[in-house]
């Protein structure tokens, strides 16, 4: 890496045209001389040109001269480049699933530029996108037998509705700027009542939260809309809003209620109350912003990070293990055999794991549908086949503690 | 055994896909560099002649006293200031783009460099490089898909010009849309500019090209154009290397466009221009050192891998990570952006279980990490001595219904 900042530098500073331009000027002043001291002497025109012919050549030379550093310089670099990525070789993409569902890949483009907010942009390449449809590459080694299904030709037929999934990224946007920026929650509680029950269903505590920050705003002498007002107008206007708001949380956060009514006499040394953390919580506001674009993105059934994004780090990250693992069978002349499991573990940070993951203990193979996880009364997990290999149907041992059971005690569990 | 978690991150053998952001300039370079080469080469013969037809004349001038006055010596010497001139202005262009590239592989390496002082993959500062790189990916994509517009706008909007390859790219997608429109004469032009390399390549682009356009003369049926068919055969077609290509296009005066037999009638076939076209892509990527699959698709295939589980396509809902409970985080596999193209490619290989702590399970079979399930249950306000299950919570059990389970 240093080589090269060292050849660019070089470039930039010495190895360039810049000379070239100069001597070709030289070039231009011997001729424009010359031209003078004929049109001063028409009887020098001999002599003049013949010397010209000489020097304009030499001037000539200079500047192919010139031209050699400015192709070493290059050379130079791209000897440095080679020299970087000397045992790096571009990845080869092999196991490319994507170049045969490029419409697939669109949509996912065009979802992400989308929920990142870029709605410009999305606009553009959705235009351009339908205006020249990709067209599938069958790629060898990647059998396609999910082409012919219904959801391939709803895509390709462009009724991805990128209209409806913009005004709702829209609506989230306009939400989240109103929640930072304004410190204005109204936009944000109006969505959550709306979604009340959904809301609930899901566990959710969005649209609480968002209340008791709206109370705690005001509590503070904030106004709905911002302006502070007076201290003890505004223990009033909490009181207000607790009696007209809170009635539907009494049931469930009954406990977060009264904590808030319990906090009403520290009005004037709220900062020495027990309940300095509901009132002085400088992260509320990044919570509630968290929490409302998870669940907003949830409710659409997407993930709240870019899954682009995650999937392309991730594959970043894994790259250079994949490279090694086709370097070694490469070298072993060896194929990889399982079609549907890599072939080699990949590590990726903690942050990357979703799913919790099985894998049964005696056969070291990952629970499937086909293949789920099952419990024995005793406890103890492992995987459909290997416990019907164990038992043969008959009453069996564990084969990590003394218990022994039937297989029909057996009981399917989900992770 | 392999760690199942890291977040060591090694930068030099991170930058696999980024090798063409440094190629990239250099062609960039070279070609400005050809190009001030040919101009200079172009004016200096010229200037030279005309040089030295002055010089003579003006000699043969000056020995025979009664010609003429040197006026035609000023002429000439005023119309190889204007050439010399004109070169320079487009010296100075040249150089202008020459700098602008080197100071965009600059910015590309200060990028690349900037990896290097991250300290790990958990690091904020890491996830704003990855951004980075999302958006050139997604820039390369467009650029390949023949995007370009939208290419352009993102790279505006997200402040990246410099780390991606507008306008080479958009030079690509021009010539390989006037091949599919039927065009020969860009493609040519940018087969002489490369010619070296393409002769180093040992490609066919060239001879194919000719190929083409003697077809096409061919196809006219026109006596005038069969003779000018005939010498354009000579001179670029009859130098391949393989005589069976000369003798086949040879082959090919005897038949008629509309003829049914092989291989004549697919020589006519207006197919041959989208072969054309990916031949051209093929070796434009070839020359340049460029993957043949957008960078994009590289890393996301083995993203989806990397992060695909059994769980992702399973019919059953996954307990530790489900879009219906707002406990869980939506697995990025499983969100509809991914979920289908993930559906063809292997899942993870892993050797290990990864539960949650303490697990415990639920009558229906859930397995739930046991501080997950009674954190979750204290915010849903489950009545004491109850257990609501997180993934479907009109499921209500008794405490003691929990069961321990052991996961090895």
């Amino acid at each position: 890496m240093e080589a090269l900042q060292r050849e660019v530098e070089q470039l930039q500073k010495e190895n360039n045209l810049e000379k070239t331009v100069e001597d070709v000027q030289k070039t231009i002043d011997l001729l424009l001389h010359a031209r003078q001291a004929i049109a001063a002497d028409a009887s020098a025109a001999p002599v003049t040109m013949a010397k010209l012919q000489n020097s304009v050549q030499q001037s000539f030379d200079r500047v192919n001269r010139d031209l050699k550093p400015v192709h070493q310089g290059l050379n130079n670099y791209q000897k440095a480049v080679t020299n970087m990525f000397k045992d790096k070789p571009l990845p080869t993409a092999e196991n490319d699933a994507l170049s045969s569902h490029p419409s697939l890949v669109n949509r996912a483009i065009a979802m992400h530029l989308l929920r990142e907010g870029q709605f410009s942009v999305a606009a553009t390449f959705i235009e351009e996108a339908n205006a020249h449809p990709p067209q599938p590459e069958p790629t060898p080694g990647t059998p396609n037998p999910y082409l012919q299904e219904a959801w391939e030709k709803d895509l390709a037929n462009g009724t991805f509705n990128s209209q409806k999934l913009q005004q709702q990224f829209a609506e989230m946007y306009h939400i989240l700027h109103e929640l930072k920026q304004q410190k204005n929650l109204a936009p944000a509680i109006a969505w959550a009542k709306e979604r009340s029950i959904v809301l609930e269903n899901r566990g959710s505590n969005l649209e609480f939260e968002l209340c008791r920050l709206q109370f705690v705003c005001l509590f503070k002498g904030g106004d709905i809309q911002g302006p502070p007002a007076d201290p003890v107008l505004g223990v009033l206007r909490a009181m207000q809003y607790a009696r007209s708001d809170f009635g539907p949380f009494q049931h469930r956060y009954g406990k977060e209620v009264s904590e808030l009514a319990a906090a009403m006499p520290f009005a004037h040394n709220m900062a020495e109350s027990p309940y300095r953390r509901i009132f002085y919580n400088d992260s509320a506001w990044e919570e509630v912003a968290t929490s409302f674009t998870r669940e907003f993105c949830s409710l659409l059934g997407l993930s709240a990070d870019s899954p682009l994004y995650i999937a392309a780090t991730a594959g970043a990250i894994a790259l250079p293990t994949l490279l090694k693992l086709q370097k070694i069978m490469k070298d072993k002349r060896t194929e990889w055999t399982t079609q549907n499991e890599l072939p080699v573990e990949i590590p990726l940070p903690p942050a990357y794991h979703f799913h919790s993951i099985f894998v049964c203990p005696v056969s070291k193979e990952q629970a499937t549908d086909q293949n789920p996880p099952m419990m024995m009364p005793c406890g103890h997990v492992i995987a459909k086949e290997s416990l019907d290999k164990i038992s043969k149907g008959a009453r069996f041992k564990c084969p990590y503690c003394p218990a022994e059971s039937h297989p029909r005690e057996a009981k399917k569990v989900f992770l | 055994m392999a760690e199942l978690t890291t977040t060591k991150l090694n930068a030099e053998s991170h930058l696999l896909l980024d090798q063409p952001l440094l190629r990239m300039p250099y062609e960039q370079s070279r070609k400005t560099f050809n190009q001030a080469r040919k101009y200079i080469q172009h004016e200096q013969t010229s200037v030279q002649k005309t040089l030295k037809a002055t010089a003579s004349a003006a000699l043969k001038a000056s020995q025979n006293p009664s010609s003429t006055p040197p006026a035609d010596v000023l002429n000439n010497l005023d119309a190889m200031i204007t050439k010399m001139q004109s070169l320079k202005r487009k010296l100075v262009d040249l150089n202008t783009a020459e700098l602008a590239t080197h100071a965009s592989t600059q910015a590309r390496l200060a990028h690349l460099q900037s990896l290097h002082t991250i300290p790990s993959l958990a690091d904020v500062k890491y996830e704003e490089w990855s951004r980075v790189r999302l958006n050139r990916l997604l820039v390369d994509y467009l650029l390949r898909s023949g995007y370009g517009e939208s290419a352009a706008q993102l790279a505006r909007e997200k402040g990246i010009e410099e780390l991606v390859d507008l306008e080479a790219w958009g030079q690509c997608a021009r010539i390989e849309r006037s091949l599919r429109a039927g065009r020969t004469q860009e493609a040519v032009a940018w087969c002489a500019d490369n010619r070296k390399g393409l002769e180093k390549l040992g490609c066919n682009l060239e001879f194919e090209l000719r190929l083409q356009q003697y077809i096409e003369m061919v196809r006219s049926c026109d006596t005038k154009k069969l003779i000018e068919a005939r010498t354009h055969a000579r001179k670029y077609l009859a130098s391949h290397s393989e005589t069976n290509f000369a003798i086949r296009a040879a082959g090919l005066l005897a038949f008629p466009p509309e003829t049914e037999a092989e291989p004549y009638k697919s020589l006519y076939s207006p197919n041959r221009y989208s072969h054309l076209a990916s031949l051209f892509l093929t070796t434009h990527n070839a020359l340049y050192s460029l993957p043949s699959r957008p960078l994009l698709h590289i890393a996301l295939s083995a993203g989806l891998s990397a992060l695909k589980t059994p769980s992702c396509h399973s019919a059953y809902a996954s307990s530790s990570a489900n879009a219906s409970s707002s406990t869980t985080t939506v697995c990025p596999i499983c969100s509809t952006e991914l979920n289908e193209l993930a559906r063809n490619v292997p899942y993870a290989h892993h050797t290990k279980s990864y539960v949650e702590n303490d697990p415990v399970v639920l009558p229906n079979g859930r397995i739930y990490g046991w501080e997950r399930l009674k954190r979750v249950n204290e915010k849903f306000g489950t009545e004491k001595g109850k257990v609501r299950d997180p993934t479907d919570l009109n499921v209500v059990f008794e405490d003691r219904a929990i069961k321990k389970v052991f996961i090895s």
